[in-house]
């Protein structure tokens, strides 16, 4: 067990060095930050650009800045914004609650409405109402988030004055953006409920307990649920990482204050510290969670321990 | 029981949220597109810095909406030296919002701080470079002696590099802290920051201009124009500065009956620069015949909703240096297309505009510029590219097609920071051309402190590069302010620099 733990946590840290090395790489590949911030200069000479670079540390050797930026997860010193020098940490610590609570939100929107809904279907099989949930789930995946999120504002925000288009005011604030991401992984998650649910309600010892004469409750939710929840749990672990990566859309429009917003306006302007610590921070967490799910996969099934 | 509890408490919760923004006499909420990251005055050069900075920090001068240069901090000044030393007068019994003396030595700690170390790592400093120093004569006397005469300087001393801070509270707090939380003498004090989500301000009652009528400002940054309009539109925020609001909004918030759109002249210019150095551009009147073939006019009522002004050189009618007399070239696409056959362009010859890719308005605007190039035989391709990679590599290292897009606008409004830049050989906007004479009349017009001569000379400028054909003059774009009706004696500002002591809500 211990071999296999070093091994899964040396392949993590592995992919978190590799990301944030691209990262940083790339992110300099795509203009002088020194030249945006002096574009309002009326006149600016080479010389000027240098000391700007110089105050912004990007005089220092590529492998240096990016080690002191590496650094920042063990000391949580992230250096400053290139734009108006906020420490990268504060901006980090504000945004990364903001992205865990709707991620968290989102993730329970979707497990309160997939499960029943996916059992049920499972349940009624080939019927009416397996058919509907089935279609619905359909169009629900097919959603463009921003459009549904744009929809909602459109009712609840402006037609209906209900619930503020944006921000993070309040509980209010955090129906939208919930439910826009929710629906949207219910969809998905209502398949995978129900297909791992026909699955297991195939088999031999689901047939068993039902000719034992055990209620049909019983059977469900002891016996099928049960053994469907491993591979759910699973997958829903990893889609929780993907949420963290993946909510940028859904900030922008609510104009959440959280990671996505963060990455965004840090590309826009150029702002290396705050982009590479961004992802850095988001790989991280994101390659965790992988772990965790790896090593609960372990210890469920041995087999995977041996590989 | 618990959970009943706790759902009443979350539905008591919610209720206030949907209630915070509508309460509160007095509190005017502002939507503004960009967080500039601090609020160190010679830390940034966004405009949206100054459209909050400009409630909290002043200046030795102060140029309001209406564009006129009127006493600030100094109650007076007078040039002497032949323009190389200005000598200021200062406001007596003014303080900073923490109870700090305004006086003399703020003013030199100020701009030591500008030109000095700290103010090197910033932007800020290459606009005052102009300032050899600062000498206190006397409590309510300062001197600047000026390495050369500066005709823009009195203007420059109204805004951003040149906002007066209070030496004591910097010396106490901090670089760092100090951009967190600013003190300065204007009407409003900033009472908290949250980075990325908005800052608040309150009314400072001691202000030497008197106390403002609101008690409370807030600014939500909201980046999302269609974000920004929705809290507009439901109430969130009462007024949307520029530049947020694209022209394709303009109907929807038009057909609010709560809202309108009030907007003035903006320091912004559009044109389509060319390439002169290669290419059918080369030839002056290729570029006049491509000029002649789009007629601007229509662009600016049908795309642009009547919310700019077509220009004869890159500038607008509030520029320093803008003179009625200079027309923009006739829309005349028979005659441009008898300069083209003169200098022998073929029907089918091809040019690239180059764009930046997230402007959409411009972007329909290159694609009415492309169809009026194709009524006259010329195949338009345009190809956009990300804002940055456009700004600090394409155009600097001169590897743009035929034409490209220039958006430009000094808060300064004068046509010598428009002119030179664009023009002038060896800038960094400027990688076709080289001119000698233009160059020299650039040069010429800087020392100028007699402002008449100044202005003529800027005007032959003007006309000289509209005579040689260097861009394409496309419009002047509008600050576009949406506000809901309830603000009152709000007056919008040409350069985004609000100062709101005289507003009122409903």
């Amino acid at each position: 067990m211990a071999g296999f733990l070093l091994k899964r946590l040396l392949q993590a840290a592995f992919v978190v060095v590799v990301v944030t090395l691209i990262v940083a790489f790339a992110v300099r590949l795509t203009g002088d930050p020194a030249l945006m911030i002096a574009s309002g200069a009326t006149e600016i000479t080479e010389a000027d650009l240098a000391r700007i670079r110089e105050g912004l540390g990007l005089n220092e050797p590529f492998l240096t800045q990016y080690l002191n930026t590496l650094s920042g997860l063990f000391t949580w010193d992230f250096g400053n914004s290139f734009i108006g020098g906020t420490p990268v940490a504060r901006l980090i610590g504000s945004a990364l609650p903001a992205t865990l609570a709707l991620a968290f939100c989102a993730m329970a929107v979707s497990i309160l409405l997939s499960i029943p809904l996916g059992i049920w279907a499972a349940v009624h099989k080939g019927r009416g109402v397996d058919q509907l949930i089935r279609v619905v789930s359909l169009v629900g995946l097919s959603f463009p988030n921003f459009w549904l999120a744009t929809m909602m504002v459109l009712l609840f925000s402006i037609t209906l004055k209900w619930l503020p288009p944006s921000g993070m005011v309040g509980p209010a604030s955090f129906i939208m953006p919930a439910a826009t991401l929710g629906v949207i992984l219910t969809a998905t998650n209502v398949r995978l409920v129900r297909t791992s649910m026909l699955e297991v309600l195939n088999s031999q010892y689901i047939m068993v307990a039902r000719a034992k004469g055990l209620p049909e409750r019983t059977v469900l939710y002891k016996h099928a649920l049960r053994n469907c929840a491993i591979p759910l749990i699973t997958y829903m672990g990893l889609q929780f990482g993907g949420l963290l990566g993946g909510v940028v859309v859904v900030e922008r429009v609510f104009n959440w204050p959280g990671m996505g917003s963060l990455a965004f306006d840090a590309v826009a302007s150029r702002d290396y510290p705050v982009l590479q610590s961004v992802i850095m921070v988001l790989s991280t967490l994101i390659v965790l969670v992988n772990l965790l799910v790896d090593i609960a996969y372990g210890l469920v099934d041995p087999r995977i321990r041996t590989e | 029981m618990k959970t009943l509890t706790a759902t009443a408490l979350a539905l008591i919760l919610s209720a206030a949220a949907f209630a915070a923004p509508a309460a509160a006499e007095g509190k005017l909420t502002i939507s503004s597109p960009q967080d500039p990251g601090g609020w160190d005055p010679i830390d940034t050069f966004l405009v949206n810095w100054a459209s909050v900075a400009t409630n909290v920090f002043e200046g030795l001068t102060y140029r309001g909406p209406d564009m006129e240069l009127v006493p600030g901090l100094a109650e007076a000044w007078e040039e002497l030296d032949e323009g190389k030393r200005i000598r200021f007068t200062l406001r007596q019994g003014v303080t900073f919002q923490n109870g700090e003396p305004f006086t003399a030595e703020a003013v030199k700690f100020t701009f030591d701080r500008l030109l000095g170390e700290e103010g090197g790592k910033g932007p800020q400093q290459s606009n005052y470079t102009s300032i050899a120093e600062v000498q206190v004569i006397d409590d309510k006397t300062v001197d600047f002696i000026l390495k050369e005469p500066d005709p823009v300087l009195l203007t420059k001393l109204a805004g951003y590099g040149a906002m007066i801070v209070p030496p004591k509270y910097y010396a106490e707090v901090g670089d760092a802290e100090f951009g967190m939380k600013p003190i300065g003498t204007g009407p409003f004090k900033v009472t908290s920051y949250e980075p990325k989500v908005g800052v608040k301000l309150e009314a400072n009652p001691d202000y030497w201009g008197g106390a403002p009528k609101l008690s409370e400002l807030e600014y939500r940054f909201i980046p999302e124009p269609a974000t920004a309009v929705a809290e507009l539109q439901s109430g969130g925020v009462d007024l949307v500065i520029p530049p947020t609001i694209p022209i394709g909004m303009i109907p929807t918030i038009e057909a609010d009956d709560n809202l309108e759109i009030v907007s003035t002249a903006g320091p912004t210019v559009a044109a389509l620069r060319f390439n002169t150095r290669d290419g059918i551009t080369k030839d002056p009147n290729v570029r006049k015949a491509l000029i002649m073939a789009v007629d601007r006019e229509t662009i600016v009522s049908s795309i642009l909703a009547g919310q700019a002004e077509t220009i004869g050189s890159f500038q607008g009618k509030d520029s320093f240096g803008y003179s009625a007399d200079l027309q923009p070239l006739p829309y005349d696409p028979e005659g441009a297309q008898k300069l083209l056959a003169d200098a022998g362009i073929q029907p089918g010859a091809t040019v690239e505009i180059n764009t930046r890719g997230n402007d959409s308005t411009f972007n329909e605007v290159a694609q009415a510029v492309a169809a009026y190039l194709s009524t006259v035989g010329i195949v338009a391709t345009i190809k956009p590219y990300e804002t940055n990679v456009l700004l600090n590599d394409i155009i600097p290292q001169g590897k743009t097609g035929a034409m490209f897009q220039q958006s430009w606008g000094g808060w300064t409004f004068d046509y010598d920071n428009t002119a030179y830049a664009m023009y002038h050989t060896g800038q960094k906007w400027n990688p076709y051309d080289s001119d000698p004479e233009l160059d020299k009349l650039l040069e010429a017009q800087r020392p100028m402190t007699d402002k008449a001569e100044r202005e003529k000379l800027l005007q032959d400028i003007a006309v000289y590069a509209a005579d040689r054909a260097l861009e394409m003059p496309l419009y002047n774009l509008n600050a576009i302010y949406a506000i809901n009706k309830r603000v009152e004696n709000f007056t919008p500002a040409p350069d985004s620099r609000l100062k709101l002591n005289e507003v009122t809500v409903k």
